[in-house]
Parts: C-alpha cells; sequence; structure tokens
C-alpha cells in the first residue's frame, strides 16, 4: 500500500470484509462498510436514520485481524485500518442462526394473514439463516394488541423487540406517548393506554418495523407486495415535495410509503403524506364527462367545451374568457394553461385564491437563488434556525421533523409566531402579531449589519435596510437575544412562511439571509410556499399575477362570461360562499376539469374528469426550486372493485378499461384549445421548455433526478414596495383574524381521505387567554361570532403560548368558516360571545 | 483477632453512630482535606498505591477508574455509589450500612473529591427500605455537623448526597444501567464508549462506585498504603473484603476477613463447618453469576487474581455452599429463573435465551429432559456470551459449570425422567 500522508489515513480506514477492500470515512461502522460493498449484514435493529443500538444481535460477524477480535456486532463497531472481517465465518453464522430461533421461540408465525408478509425482514432473515426447523418445546408468550388509530394496526405477538419503533418515536421524532414497557421477555411496545398515536409522523413505524407489528391499516389485507405496482412517487400534500413509494393495484392506489431522499425528506414521510392518498380512489370522483348535466363522452365534452368557449370569446371578446387553476396543477398543466391562455388572449390563469398569497409566493421565489437557498437535509445542520410566520407541524410537517433533528445536534430554534405553536422539540415563542414580524426581521437585520460595518466587510449587495417600524418595548430583549444567538452562530437558517405574514416579510427574510450570507459564507433561506406547485405556478404566472379575488370581481362587473375551471375548488378557499354562488351564477359557461368531486364540479355547466398524478404521472417542484417528475403508477380508469361491485374476480370483461378515456389535464385542456398536434409526452416537454427556459432541462434528464431551477443571483430587493406591513391598525377592542392551515382538515386532497376524516378532530378557533377572560371564554367552550355577512359557532381554544390581540381561525372542512361572509381584518370583541350550546 | 477494618465498629443489634465513628478516627480524613492537606489527585495517587479493587464484582482498580475522568472534563460532575445489591446470596452493603453507615459517608466524600464531584447519589435497593431510612437519618446529622454542604469544614470545597431509591431491578445494578435509571430513563446499560467517567449522567462525567469499594476509603487514607496492603494474604492483594456466607454451614453471615483467606478455611473456621451431614459438593464462590467451584478446589486463596487463575471468580465474594443432598439442576433452575426475569429486555440473548434456558433445565429438572438437551444447553450457555452487557454471561455462568462439573447429574435426571434428589411423596 502506498504510503498516504497522515491525515488521509486518519480520515480514511482502510478494512478488508470478506476479502474485498474497502475505505470508508472515519466513524463508519462495520455494517455500513460492508453494504457499500454490496455485502448486506442480516440486522433487525441498526437503521441508518436511527443509528446503531446493538439490540438485535443479529449483526454479528467475525474479527479476525485488528482491533477487535472474535466474534463481534458490526453495528457497534467503527471501521478502522487494518480490520480483517468475515460476514460468513462458521462461528458467526452459527450465532446469526441461533438469533433468528431466539426471536422466533414467541413469533407466531402468522405470515399467511399478516400485511408484512412478502416484504417482511424477519420473513427474509429466517428463511436466508436457515432456521426451518422448531426445537424450542414450551409455549409461545402472546400479548394483548392495542388501537392506536385509524392509521396503524397492532400486532404485538409478532413483535421481536428491536426497538426501532420506540427510537424512532421517542428519540428520533420526540414523542412520548408509545414506547417499551415492562422488562426481560414481557417488553411490551405500546401506549400507556389505547388510543390515538399523538405523533403526526407515526405512519413511519410501518416502514421501520422489520416485520409486522405495526402495519398501515388503510391498505391492510388488500394486497402482497409483490401485486403491487410500486413506483417511486412524489408527495403534493404542501410544498416540501417529499419523496414516496406509491403502489397501486386493480387500477387503485394501495399504499404510499417514504422513500429515501437525500436531499428532501430523508427517510421518512408525515401521516399527511402517507394516508392522503384515497382521494384517488374515491367512488364519487368525476369519471364521466357531462354537458348541461348529461353524461356524455370526453370527446363529446372537450367539443362542447371548445365551442362554447370559443363563441364566448368570438362574442364578447377573448378576455370574456377566465381561466383558473390551483398549486396542485402539475407543471405540464400549468405551462398548457399558459400558452392556450396567452395564444387565445383569454384572461391567464388564476392561481392563487388570494392577491396576498400570489404576491408573497412571488416574492419569495424571486429572492430565492442558488447562494441562498438550503434543502431540507442541510437544514438539520444548522446551530440556529429562526422560524417565522410558519407553524411547522401544521404548515410543512416534515419540516418540523427536520427541524428535530436540528434540535438534537443542540441547535438554537426560534419561532417567531402568533399562533399556539407545538412542536417536537425545545424552542423559545416568540408570540407576536402577524403585522409585527416583519419589523422584527428588520430590527434583526438593522443590528447585524451594523455589526457586518464595524467588521469593515463592506459587501457589495448592503443596503440599509427600511426604517424599521415602533416595536412594543418588551420585544426589544428579546430581539438583542436573537441578534446574539445570530451572531454566535456558525450556520443560522432563517425559515418563513407565506400563509399568515404580511406581504413584505419574505423580502425581508430574504434581506437577512442575504445578510447572513455575507457573515457567514453559508446559504441560509428556507421559505415554506401555500402548495405543492406554488413555485412552479408563480415561474409560469404572468405579470401582473392575478388570484381568484381578481376573477370573481371581473365576473361580478360583467367582465368575465366564461370559467375554465382547472384542477381547482375555489369554494375551498374564497372566504364568501354566498358571494361566490352569486357570481358564479352570473357565468354564462362554467367548465371544470378535476378528479376531485368538487362543489365547483357539482355546478359546472360542463365538466371534463381528469386524472391524478397518480394516473399520469407530472412534475411539480418544491418549495426550495426542485423539479422533480414522476412517472404514472397505474394505467388510470375506475378501480375494478367499483366496476365489480366488489365482487372477485371480476366479472365484468372488456377490451377497454372503464373509465379509461380520461387524461390529464394538460392533454384535455390541449383537446379544448384545439392544438391536435401537441398531443405527445414530447411536445409537452416542448411546450414547458418554451413557457420557462428552466424547464428546458426536464427533457434532458431521467424523472429518479430532480434539479433545482433557481437563478445564481435572486432578484435584488425591491425600491419601494410596502403594502400594508408594519404596526397594524390597533383597535384596542378588536382580534386580528388569522386564518390559518392544519396538519389534517385543510389541505385539499387528503381531506377527501376517509381515514384521515376519521382520525381528525374537532378544531379550535384559538384566543389568548387574557383576550377570553373579559370575554368569560375558557378552554373549549363554544362561542359563536356573529357579523354583517354571516356566522359560525366554534368550540374556542385558549392559549397562553400564544399572541395577543388575534382571533386564529382554521380554514378547516368541518369548520364551514366560509360562512361568515367577508372575512374582516379586525373582529371587534362585541362580535365574540360564549355560546350556550354544550 | 483478625484484624476488622470496614467493621470495627459493629456492635451487636445496634448501629454505629456518629460519635463512635468519629471516637474511632472517622471524619479525620475529612478535615485533613479541608486543612488542605490532600489534592484529589494525592487521594487518586494513595488509592491506587493502596491497590484498591472495586467490590462490585469486577474487581476494578477503583483509583483507575477515578483517573479516567478527563483532567479538562465538563463540571459538574457526579458520583454514584451502589448500594443495589440483588446478587443472590450477597447482603454486605446491606450489612455496612447497619453497622457503621458514617463510614460510607466519609468514603463518598473523598471519592467525590478525589474526582472533584459536586453532588453524589446514594442508589439503593428500594427493599432495603430501612436501610434507607438509616442512610437518610444519618446523612442528615452528618450535614449537620457540617460534614456534607456548602463550604464543608469551612473549606471551598462543597458536596451533598442525595439518597435515590431504586426502581428495584437486578439491572439497575450494572453501572451504566443504573445512571439511566437515575436519569429516569428505563435501566437499559449503555455501551461504552463514551465511558460513564467521560459522559455519564446528563453527559457529565461520573464515577460509580460499590459502597464496599467506599467505605474503604477513610481507612486506606489514615492508615496508608503499605498498611491497606498489608492486611491482605495474598501477595498481590490488598485489604479485606467481607464475605457473605449461606449455604449449608453452622453459622451462615457476613464477616470480614483479609482479602485471599483460603476457602477452606472460610467454611471451616469462620462459618463453623459444614452442618452434620453434610458434606461440601460445590459453592458459588462470588454470588449467583460466578461459575461453581467444586471440592478439589477447596484451598483456593479468595482473592481476585489466585480465583482467575482457577477459572473462576471472586465476584462480590457471596459464598453460596451446597452438600451432597442438594439438586444443582434445581439449584441452577432456580438462578435462571431469577436472570431470566431480571433480564432488561435489551438483547435477544438475555431477552429470548435465558427463558430457554429456563425452559429445559425446567423440563430436566421435573424429568421431560431429553438427551439433545444438553449440548443445546451447552451451545446456548456460550452464545449467550454474546449479549449485550455482562447479565447473561453471568447467568450462563451455572448453566456451564453445571454441564461441566456435574454432567452426570444432569444425564441421571434425564434417564430417570426425575429428580434424582426429590423426596419420595
Amino acid at each position: 500500500m502506498p504510503v498516504q500522508s497522515a491525515s488521509l489515513r486518519i480520515a480514511m480506514p482502510r478494512l478488508v470484509i470478506d476479502d474485498l477492500e474497502i475505505e470508508v470515512p472515519e466513524g463508519t461502522k462495520v455494517i455500513e462498510a460492508a453494504e457499500r460493498l454490496g455485502i448486506m449484514i442480516p440486522r433487525f435493529c441498526y437503521h441508518k436514520a436511527l443509528g446503531s443500538a446493538g439490540a438485535c444481535r443479529m449483526c454479528a460477524v467475525k474479527f479476525i485481524h485488528g482491533p477487535f477480535k472474535g466474534l463481534q456486532m458490526s453495528c457497534m463497531i467503527d471501521a478502522q485500518d487494518g480490520m480483517v472481517v468475515s460476514t460468513t465465518d462458521e462461528e458467526a453464522v452459527a450465532f446469526r442462526r441461533q438469533v433468528i430461533e431466539w426471536l422466533m421461540m414467541n413469533h407466531p408465525h402468522d405470515c399467511p394473514v399478516c400485511d408484512e408478509g412478502g416484504q417482511c425482514l424477519l420473513q427474509d432473515e429466517t428463511v436466508s439463516g436457515g432456521h426451518g426447523l422448531r426445537r424450542y418445546p414450551g409455549r409461545k408468550r402472546t400479548y394483548h394488541d392495542q388501537y392506536l388509530g385509524e392509521f396503524i394496526a397492532h400486532e404485538m405477538n409478532r413483535c421481536i423487540h428491536c426497538y426501532r419503533c420506540s427510537r424512532f418515536y421517542q428519540d428520533f421524532a420526540g414523542y412520548r406517548d408509545l414506547g417499551p414497557m415492562q422488562i426481560a421477555n414481557r417488553v411490551y411496545f405500546g401506549r400507556f393506554r389505547d388510543g390515538p398515536l399523538e405523533s403526526p409522523f407515526a405512519g413511519n413505524l410501518v416502514d421501520i418495523c422489520p416485520t409486522g407489528v405495526y402495519t398501515d391499516r388503510s391498505s391492510r389485507y388488500k394486497a402482497r407486495r409483490w401485486d403491487l405496482q410500486r413506483v417511486p412517487f412524489l408527495c403534493i400534500h404542501c410544498s416540501l415535495g417529499c419523496s414516496t413509494v406509491a403502489s397501486a393495484r386493480y387500477r387503485e392506489v394501495v399504499r404510499i410509503e417514504a422513500r429515501f431522499n437525500k436531499s428532501v425528506n430523508g427517510h421518512f414521510i408525515c401521516d399527511r403524506g402517507r394516508f392522503g392518498y384515497p382521494y384517488a380512489n374515491l367512488a364519487g370522483r368525476p369519471r364521466r364527462a357531462r354537458v348541461d348535466g348529461e353524461d356524455a363522452s370526453l370527446a363529446e365534452a372537450v367539443r362542447a367545451a371548445s365551442g362554447r368557449l370559443d363563441q364566448i370569446s368570438m362574442n364578447a371578446g377573448p378576455d370574456a374568457v377566465a381561466l383558473v387553476a390551483s398549486d396542485r396543477c402539475s407543471l405540464e398543466t400549468l405551462a398548457v394553461l399558459k400558452r392556450i391562455s396567452r395564444e387565445k388572449g383569454w384572461t391567464h390563469p388564476a392561481v392563487f385564491p388570494r392577491p396576498d398569497l400570489e404576491h408573497k409566493t412571488r416574492r419569495a421565489v424571486s429572492r430565492l437563488d442558488r447562494r441562498l437557498a438550503v434543502s431540507m437535509r442541510e437544514l438539520e445542520s444548522a446551530d440556529f434556525i429562526l422560524a417565522v410566520g410558519i407553524d411547522p407541524v401544521h404548515e410543512a410537517p416534515m419540516l418540523a421533523l427536520a427541524l428535530r433533528q436540528a434540535f438534537r445536534e443542540d441547535a438554537g430554534i426560534v419561532v417567531m409566531d402568533p399562533r399556539p405553536v407545538s412542536a417536537p422539540f425545545d424552542f423559545e415563542h416568540v408570540a407576536i402579531a402577524p403585522a409585527e414580524i416583519g419589523g422584527c426581521l428588520s430590527r434583526i437585520t438593522e443590528a447585524l449589519s451594523a455589526l457586518q460595518a464595524d467588521s469593515a466587510a463592506q459587501g457589495k449587495e448592503t443596503r440599509r435596510p427600511e426604517a424599521a417600524g415602533p416595536l412594543r418595548a418588551d420585544l426589544d430583549s428579546r430581539i438583542a437575544g436573537i441578534v446574539e444567538r445570530l451572531k454566535g452562530s456558525r450556520n443560522p437558517v432563517i425559515v418563513c412562511g407565506t400563509d399568515i405574514v404580511r406581504d413584505s416579510t419574505p423580502d425581508r427574510a430574504a434581506d437577512l439571509a442575504l445578510l447572513l450570507l455575507q457573515l457567514k459564507g453559508r446559504p441560509c433561506l428556507f421559505f415554506v410556499l401555500p402548495g405543492p406547485n406554488s413555485f412552479g405556478a408563480v415561474l409560469l404566472a404572468e405579470s401582473p399575477g392575478r388570484s381568484f379575488s381578481d376573477v370573481v370581481q371581473d365576473i361580478e362587473q360583467g367582465k368575465v362570461k366564461a370559467l375554465l375551471v382547472v384542477e381547482s375548488d375555489p369554494f375551498k378557499n374564497f372566504p364568501d360562499r354566498e358571494r361566490l354562488e352569486r357570481a358564479l351564477d352570473r357565468l354564462d359557461l362554467l367548465a371544470a376539469m378535476d378528479y376531485l368531486p368538487t362543489s365547483v364540479v357539482g355546478r359546472a355547466h360542463i365538466v371534463l374528469p381528469t386524472c391524478t398524478v397518480f394516473e399520469r404521472g407530472g412534475s411539480f417542484i418544491n418549495q426550495e426550486g426542485r423539479v422533480q417528475r414522476v412517472e404514472p403508477v397505474h394505467e388510470g380508469g375506475v378501480p375494478v372493485h367499483q366496476v365489480s361491485g366488489g365482487g372477485h374476480p371480476p366479472r365484468v370483461f372488456s377490451h377497454e378499461v372503464p373509465g379509461g378515456e380520461i387524461e390529464a389535464a394538460w392533454r384535455t385542456a390541449v383537446e379544448v384549445a384545439g392544438y391536435t398536434n401537441a398531443r405527445d409526452n414530447l411536445s409537452i416537454l416542448k411546450i414547458m421548455a418554451e413557457e420557462h427556459p428552466g424547464f428546458a432541462r426536464c427533457r434532458d434528464i431521467p424523472t429518479s433526478r430532480s434539479f433545482r431551477v433557481l437563478p445564481d443571483a435572486g432578484d435584488r430587493p425591491p425600491v419601494c414596495e410596502e403594502t400594508g406591513d408594519g404596526a397594524a391598525p390597533e383597535a384596542a377592542d378588536t382580534l386580528e383574524v388569522v386564518l390559518v392551515d392544519r396538519f389534517f382538515g385543510t389541505e385539499e386532497l387528503s381531506g377527501y381521505s376517509p381515514v384521515i376524516q376519521n382520525a381528525d378532530s374537532e378544531p379550535l378557533v384559538f384566543l389568548h387567554v387574557r383576550d377570553a377572560e373579559p370575554l368569560g371564554i375558557a378552554h373549549s367552550d363554544w362561542i359563536s361570532i356573529a357579523l354583517e355577512g354571516g356566522g359560525l359557532e366554534v368550540r374556542a381554544g385558549v392559549s397562553a403560548q400564544m399572541a395577543e390581540g388575534v382571533l386564529v381561525i382554521p380554514r378547516h372542512r368541518l369548520l364551514e368558516w366560509q360562512k361568515l361572509g367577508p372575512v374582516p381584518a379586525r373582529i371587534p370583541f362585541g362580535r365574540i360571545s360564549k355560546a350556550g350550546k354544550e | 483477632m483478625l484484624p476488622q477494618v470496614l467493621f470495627q465498629n459493629r456492635k451487636p443489634r445496634r448501629i454505629a453512630t456518629m460519635e463512635e465513628y468519629c471516637g474511632s478516627g472517622g471524619y479525620r480524613v475529612l478535615e485533613d482535606i479541608a486543612r488542605g492537606k490532600y489534592s484529589p489527585a494525592d487521594i487518586c495517587r494513595i488509592v491506587g498505591e493502596a491497590g484498591l479493587r472495586g467490590r462490585g464484582g469486577a474487581g476494578f482498580p477503583a483509583a483507575t477508574k477515578w483517573m479516567s475522568v478527563p483532567v479538562d472534563g465538563a463540571y459538574p460532575r457526579y458520583l454514584a455509589a451502589n448500594a443495589d445489591e440483588m446478587e443472590p446470596g450477597t447482603f454486605k452493603d446491606r450489612m455496612l450500612i447497619h453497622v457503621d453507615p458514617h463510614t460510607l459517608i466519609e468514603g463518598m466524600i473523598i471519592a467525590g473529591y478525589a474526582i472533584s464531584a459536586s453532588k453524589a447519589f446514594f442508589f439503593i435497593r428500594p427493599s432495603y427500605d430501612s436501610s434507607a431510612m438509616i442512610l437518610e437519618r444519618e446523612l442528615e446529622r452528618a450535614r449537620q455537623a457540617g460534614y456534607l454542604g456548602d463550604n464543608i469544614l469551612g473549606s471551598d470545597y462543597s458536596f451533598d448526597i442525595i439518597l435515590h431509591r431504586s426502581g428495584g431491578r437486578y439491572i439497575c445494578g450494572e453501572a451504566t444501567a443504573l445512571l439511566n435509571a437515575l436519569m429516569g430513563k428505563r435501566p437499559n446499560p449503555m455501551k461504552p464508549p463514551p465511558y460513564p467517567t467521560v459522559k455519564g449522567l446528563w453527559n457529565r462525567p461520573t464515577v460509580v462506585n460499590n459502597v464496599e469499594t467506599l467505605a474503604n476509603l477513610p481507612h486506606i487514607l489514615r492508615n496508608g498504603p503499605e498498611w491497606y496492603k498489608g492486611l491482605a494474604r495474598t501477595k498481590t492483594g490488598a485489604g479485606t473484603k467481607l464475605f457473605c456466607i449461606s449455604g449449608k454451614v453452622n453459622r451462615p453471615g457476613c464477616v470480614e476477613l483479609p482479602i485471599g483467606t483460603p476457602l477452606r478455611e472460610i467454611i471451616e473456621e469462620h462459618a463453623g463447618g459444614m452442618r452434620a451431614g453434610s458434606e461440601f459438593k460445590a459453592c458459588l464462590p462470588g454470588g449467583a453469576s460466578t461459575r461453581y467451584l467444586t471440592k478439589d478446589l477447596l484451598d483456593v486463596e479468595m482473592d481476585f487474581d489466585s480465583l482467575s487463575a482457577v477459572g473462576h471468580r471472586l465476584g462480590t465474594a457471596a459464598i453460596t455452599v451446597f452438600d451432597q443432598k442438594t439438586c444443582l439442576v434445581g439449584v441452577t433452575l432456580n438462578l435462571l429463573q431469577f436472570f431470566a426475569r431480571e433480564s432488561c429486555g435489551w438483547c435477544t440473548p438475555c431477552r429470548e435465551g435465558l427463558p430457554y434456558i429456563r425452559d429445559l433445565l425446567w423440563r430436566i429438572e421435573n424429568g421431560e429432559g431429553r438427551e439433545e438437551y444438553i449440548p443445546m444447553l451447552r451451545q446456548m450457555s456460550r452464545d449467550v456470551w454474546n449479549a449485550y452487557c455482562a447479565l447473561a454471561p453471568g447467568a450462563a455462568s451455572p448453566v456451564e459449570s453445571l454441564l461441566t462439573f456435574f454432567e452426570d447429574e444432569v444425564r441421571e435426571h434425564i434417564r430417570l425422567k426425575k429428580c434424582p434428589f426429590s423426596r419420595p411423596r
């Protein structure tokens, strides 16, 4: 071996495993080094994300030379120079066979009725380890199982006590309600009492359990793994874009699992992403095209829509036709809609429900660049995180898990948000009203740039931050504390939400991040956007932007006569339901393209059903500008059991797939527009590349790879864009209304999932204890909010861990907050009272 | 009369008071420390020279353990006194507390000073509640006398002892499991590195010592290392040892003897010899997790090195004596029932392997044995050595030695399809 420099040799120990030599970074466990060589040492308790435990003793190998000798656990020993290891040594193999026998002593051998069968690590290791005959003459241990909620089935008899579940649940994810109890061979993994698991990441137990203790209830008894069509997939239930594996059988999505992604989600996903899929299987999904209430073939409906839209654009001018899309549309769909609206002269698509959301997303996207953007994995190595205007668990769940990993490595976390934020890590909560957040950011930037001026490191891009508005005195010391911690940190990250903050807050967050980039030399900006493709939507949007509120105004003023609503449900997000209904009634034509049974589909003149991403694939851009494309999981069409009425095997025979004529939204849109030469996948990639040069790479790279569409340097900060920021007009006797998202119940797609509907709980409207007391409201009291335009009776949550002077209302499915009528910015105390309802 | 060190203040049927302890020279070392006679390094050096080895079972040199606390290690540092005495046959810690509690308290303060700890935990088995109450009372007295608390005896050294009643499981006596238990976690052992002396309680340097080890400290410092070494009857040994003798002897009990006293002498003289009609068959020389020691080794000197030279362990020096009428399969089954129950449940060999062994032994003892169980038992008692901590290897020691020295007795069970020692019904 050539003599290397000492430092290099220390950094890269070289060892021999089964006669193969390998060099690995220092600190790599032997089990991991073997895996790099393609040698899969059997294991149960070891997991890359959870680390070594040394509990199962399954990874025993023989150490022949080096600092360790004899039988040792390969997960417990760091690879060191000069080690010679045999994984096939007779002694090691015999010991591993003995471990399997021990583990199988009490296993119920119920593989035929176990959902894990066929994808079970215990099954694999038992067979490959050669433990076939039972010697143990004693009786088996049995346990009672628990009800752990709607998502996960519990079957403790199968447990082999690898402690992966408790290590994930308690150590990795930070929740306490599931863990080991009792000792010796009675150790029980469960909750103190039956009940739903509290962690929104509990679904990962299904993935990490090496046998069938925790199985997915939503897919129970539906398929063996080898029966499934499995495709690497993408989660579109929030803006993070986590990697998943989607499985389908009989034209039905059956199961979602987490897929490792080294940049985005790591090994895990959240329960919304895992159990939100059943929207694609709904019996009530629009499967047949409809024209004026009558079923029609897709071609007829396309012709009708095409003809009527053309007629209206001829009679009333092309801009009387307006398009509405949403951020759950794929990039393909958004690009096609943009092309059509431009070429036809139709009013370009409104993607965002509110103008402020459009504005903030646009500002966030335009400020993000290659120098600033951090991925979620990079965020985990931050040593100080300032999160503003974001409730991580509810708005971007996996972000909360990433923040927890940073916290476990001793990172400091400050959350600046008015809501009663709770998260699985310790953090400093600066509970201030949305209006104050921007001011705080400016103050921090100001203080830090003063520091930079002192250190004489004059960056090119420094500019005087706008004068901060007056702030509450008690905030001063906390801001000073944050500034100190930012100063002292090596790798700080600014996380900024876009939902509840004021319009200029993303810019202020970016200003601070730019300054930190100059000070620390590391990327440090992480935005959370409203939806799975918000980033793509603003990249493709015309300027000035358009939101659905503008569309409603145009309809009311008679400017818009026809509306083509593509994969969007304005009823979900428009704050005044009655006004929306009146407006839609004025239209000459309401055409809806969707795969969800939305209210708009219910009242549309023409319904053009579309395919889900599961059926046609698609591209999405996550909140850090990462373009991710997925292939379809299955062909589409009505699920077999819906066709056959649940009978098995299916009794309906035909050459055509029932419901198989429907297409992806972009393709149907192409047909409606009459672009007959743009139907194939190649031309859609061409259209995308033409609509945004950043998408040209989609043609060149395989779907398994993602890429970021970020400029080298983002927009210059806006010169004078100050929209309603600073101190809000304080009125002592009013509460500021803050409409917020929740983990379950506000996201559109998962809202259609029956399993999530069953698991979801009644939402609370939160207010601060000092605001509640004068009104005589206690926690979980019913309150009524009466406004001119409507009213609401809800249960109130009272918290001291939130900002004063705000009323936090979740846009929850069960709450029907749209009944409030036009939601004012502030509600007078007099409008809120305790309701008599019990 | 043999030199009595730890038991020098032993009074019939009562506990030595603080005054009596002081009268015998107690707290003199602490006063010297307060006057600045010893630095922490001095204490480590003297105890190292005295050759004091840990009395909890493993026999690790106490001073070496203290000195593995990094010089630049974080503060606060902790000391934990291990009185979670659950090894079957062992009751020396309990005796110590009931004989002379202040020798323990002074020992803890000295050890705490040696490692610059500011707080100590006295981790005691909950079924020793009467002992815990004694300690609580005596700790308060020591506090009032200024031996504990802030600025001990006017010095700038502050130290206090917190008495903690354990949850009451055998595994809590394992040093790392003890630390987890103290922190309110499950008492699962933790494999070093990091060693507790580097990262122990709440990630601070922590030393865990057996209470008997700690009780030796005032005497070593008072009389010097040469005196201490001279107490032993072997060349490599040092000091005295509390032997707990039980089983078929005339005077079972706890006696303090020079380390290295021959086993035959302990049984014949200090335990009053075998009971009438009983003949020595075997004994467990150091608690339930040591191998059976047979007649041919009766003259062995009871010290760490001399026992390990003949393949045995001194352990906790709890000698349980069996006579020719005792069924050793039954004894082993009894021990395995204990160990299988007391596994923490962390690793497979211990959690599943010990109940497996217990089941096979139960079958052999109850007439359901088969010849093939013998190689299975032999293999499994070897395989459990690959467990996470030392509990399972300890539990396997009686099984392995049963099969080595008394295989015929086991085969007799299988052949007769019953226990040959059982009385006819």
